[in-house]
């Protein structure tokens, strides 16, 4: 097992060696445009909230058709996997999110939270200003719970520490542009998903020394190159599959993939307003996709400069973000020949079923397969 | 009169005016001779500024195709599944879209194309997301008029730069729709407009107070569906609206006061959470069958601007009750300037309209407030697997309900305007139970 997938698997056993170690308090965040940098700036560890593969045997007393992510991390909760957190913060986006947020705060009232509000118009020149008051507003309140005052210096150094990591993650993705990449998309998800669980000063050791490692290693061979884009996901099971068919994901559009780290922090004297920008400006998922529909480009963009074959769009079943962008994203896909296979996934990826479907898709990739790079060739 | 006919009960008398001003609206919608748009026509009361402009909304249309023609909203929703739409997605928003896909409507008459958009997220995601495929179809101009949200108390702070922003986008709307379709905005209107709302809510806060003080209720919730669009989504002339509203006002104050039912068994009172399954209304008819009597839900009297208990017990409207409420600025508030009547509009809370959904997602407990007001004995709530702001917190309004003592029942369809997954025959069959289960035997038939 990859050193990354054992992290994630892990990580609540790692949370609590944190939290014995450093004395510091873990702040649980459900959605993707969670500012990360003030709460670590306050000395506090973030942690993005996973689900996990498991019956959902608790969170139907809460929830009625809500996407398996939310369930599940409600069912988390339920069953005292999340005991060590001492606190929860979402952020204006996802409904079903919210609902596993207000449910858990219902059956767990002690937790310390905070529901940050971020503009659905994101482009709107009065869109930062709000973000820029929400954040001082959380600030304020990370202030008063941890007893520490939030200086200037400590959100430069948790600026620059979530910047380095973003870079070193780039460094490692944009790899796999290579015909031969050396690294998988499976090591390349669990690598992302371990780093939004983990201290970022600690994880970007880590990164540096795979970084030397990757140095060293023997390329893969070239095979079909696939595109992930879809609703979030919190392990690789789908780019395991596709490996074990002799494919290979070489570039994704999730929240919990690339879009978690595209862009970076742009420093400025007022730091606030630096994070506004930066989580305002970053690739957008559905929700926040809203006047000038950049996430359809970025997809296209994203399958060009990697070179990609085919794309697979996996969504989970009842998320209505995905549910409703889909007709924008299909239709840019038809329009420029793109092929893809649509599929909806829930608690657990039904394993025959998927295979079977991806089986038939690669097949009709390979007899055609074009990497877009320019030249053809016939992929074994 | 009937078995168990407990009160005196005659036909609402508003009847006859409100099929006249709702076929008033049909006309002037179905005319086309204006640039039609798609927005929240609820809350766009800057469009009856635009005389030659008229803003439509996909979910009334959608809710009356699921309950005119079953047939054309299967295959609506269909022709928007075929181009990615998913499963789940609000049938409102499926039945209305994939008449533009199919390029009629449920009656064969061309798709009212829209020619700019004007979404309205936040609350409910597919709320959010409606609309701005109309852009992703063809061509259009698109502006958002976004709304914010926060929990806990009113926050002046917080709501200061909100409403900046909610402000900008509103004037973008106006301004740009000015220039683009050469159409000056009557200020005037504007205000008529606001005005009249204001008075009709006033009147429709009196309507809900009599429903919830007076037994037997003078009106249930299935009189109250067939009023409460007119002046809102179904925007009419002020002076009509506003004569309107105060006949029914005046007719319901009189049946309240004459003790005139809206069902005349009356003996088991119920709420709901949230629309109902517009494709299937007779569920009021049968339960009153059983002298059960629906006084709606949150979402119904949000007409009222929502409601709540006063500290000597009486019922009020939300707005009423500072720091928590979402009081309007006073009636004689100067405007002088476009900025200050959108400013105007939207009050100095920052969440406003959203009182019944910060009601329902930020304090689920306020269902248990409602029916209390209400004097309920009961709830029935729907579950809907396509509705994801028809269904959250659902679950939790149901069990804070049992644990203050309502007799409540579940139960599971698609969404109120998708009837794919409601089986009506166990749905009727969970009826008979719940009610044989209060010991209500039905009493007539």
């Amino acid at each position: 097992m990859d050193q990354f997938k054992q992290l994630v698997e892990n990580r609540h056993a790692y949370a609590q060696s944190w939290k014995a170690r450093t004395g510091g308090k873990v702040l649980g965040w459900y959605e993707p445009y969670f500012p990360e940098e003030l709460a670590y700036a306050a000395g506090i560890l973030p942690v993005r909230l996973l689900a996990r593969h498991e019956p959902d045997d608790r969170s139907e007393k809460w929830m009625y058709a809500a996407c398996y992510p939310a369930r599940d991390i409600l069912n988390q909760f339920l069953k005292g996997r999340y005991d060590y957190l001492d606190g929860m913060v979402t952020v204006e986006g996802c409904q079903w999110m919210y609902h596993a947020f207000e449910s858990t705060l219902r059956s767990r009232p002690e937790f310390w939270n905070h529901y940050l509000f971020l503009p659905d118009y994101t482009d709107a020149p009065t869109s930062k200003t709000v973000l820029r008051s929400e954040l001082q507003v959380f600030q304020e309140k990370l202030e008063a719970w941890t007893g520490r005052t939030v200086t200037d210096a400590d959100l430069d150094w948790a600026i620059e520490v979530y910047n380095k990591n973003r870079l070193l993650l780039r460094q490692i993705y944009e790899l796999r542009r290579a015909q031969e990449p050396v690294i998988l998309g499976s090591e390349m998800m669990h690598l992302i998903l371990a780093d939004q669980v983990m201290d970022k000063a600690e994880m970007n050791e880590i990164l540096e020394r795979f970084l030397e490692e990757l140095e060293q290693r023997t390329p893969h061979r070239d095979c079909i190159r696939l595109m992930l884009i879809g609703s979030e996901t919190s392990d690789a099971a789908l780019e395991e599959m596709a490996e074990s068919l002799g494919a290979n994901v070489v570039v994704d559009e999730l929240d919990t993939g690339s879009s978690y780290f595209w862009n970076n922090v742009l420093p400025q004297k007022d730091r606030l307003m630096a994070l506004a920008l930066r989580y305002l400006g970053r690739p957008h998922n559905p929700i926040k996709d809203n006047n000038w529909r950049r996430r359809p480009q970025h997809i296209f963009e994203l399958y060009e400069d990697f070179s990609a074959d085919g794309v697979i769009i996996a969504k989970q079943i009842y998320c209505h973000l995905h549910g409703t962008d889909n007709y924008a994203v299909w239709k840019l896909l038809r329009e420029r020949n793109i092929p893809y296979l649509f599929f909806e996934r829930d608690t657990t990826l039904p394993e025959e079923e998927t295979r079977l479907r991806l089986e038939s898709f690669l097949t009709v990739v390979r007899q055609g397969a074009t990497h877009v790079c320019g030249w053809h060739k016939t992929l074994a | 009169m009937s078995q168990g006919q407990r009160w005196k009960t005659r036909p609402l008398e508003f009847w006859a005016k409100a099929k006249e001003l709702r076929a008033d609206w049909q006309k002037s919608i179905e005319k086309q001779d204006k640039v039609v748009g798609q927005g929240n026509t609820g809350f766009a009361d800057w469009s009856a500024a635009f005389p030659a402009i008229t803003v439509i909304e996909d979910n009334p249309a959608g809710a009356m195709i699921s309950h005119k023609n079953p047939p054309f909203a299967r295959k609506s929703r269909l022709a928007c599944e075929i181009r990615g739409w998913g499963r789940e997605i609000c049938g409102y928003h499926n039945n209305c879209w994939g008449g533009q896909f199919l390029g009629c409507q449920d009656d064969g008459t061309p798709f009212p194309y829209r020619r700019f958009v004007v979404p309205f997220p936040c609350v409910c995601d597919s709320h959010g997301k409606r609309g701005q495929q109309c852009r992703d179809f063809e061509a259009m101009p698109q502006w958002m008029a976004d709304q914010c949200i926060y929990f806990g108390p009113r926050d002046a702070r917080r709501d200061e730069p909100m409403l900046e922003h909610k402000t900008w986008c509103q004037l973008k709307v106006v301004n740009d729709i000015e220039r683009i379709f050469g159409q000056p905005l009557d200020e005037e209107e504007y205000i008529r407009q606001l005005d009249t709302v204001s008075v009709v809510r006033a009147y429709a806060q009196e309507i809900s107070v009599l429903m919830a003080q007076t037994i037997p209720t003078p009106l249930s919730v299935k009189d109250l569906y067939s009023v409460y669009t007119i002046g809102g989504l179904t925007k009419v002339n002020p002076d009509d609206t506003i004569a309107f509203w105060k006949l029914v006002r005046d007719e319901v104050k009189w049946r309240a006061d004459n003790q005139i039912a809206a069902v005349g068994n009356e003996r088991f009172r119920w709420i709901e959470a949230h629309p109902p399954s517009w494709h299937m209304l007779k569920y009021y008819r049968y339960l009153e069958k059983f002298g059960a009597v629906c006084l709606g839900s949150q979402y119904s009297h949000m007409m009222s601007g929502g409601l709540q208990r006063r500290e000597d017990g009486t019922i009020s409207g939300n707005w009423e009750l500072e720091p928590k409420g979402t009081a309007p600025y006073p009636a004689d508030t100067p405007l002088a300037t476009r900025e200050d009547i959108v400013r105007y509009s939207f009050g100095p809370d920052a969440r406003y309209p959203y009182t019944f959904k910060i009601d329902e997602y930020l304090y689920p407990d306020k269902i248990v407030e409602f029916a209390g007001m209400m004097q309920a004995d009961g709830a029935l709530l729907g579950l809907w697997r396509c509705g994801v702001g028809c269904t959250m917190t659902r679950k939790e309004q149901a069990m804070r309900l049992r644990d203050a003592g309502y007799q409540v029942l579940l139960y599971e369809g698609s969404q109120p305007g998708d009837r794919t997954d409601l089986d009506e025959k166990q749905f009727f069959d969970r009826l008979d139970g719940w009610m044989e289960s209060l010991g209500l035997e039905r009493l007539e038939d």
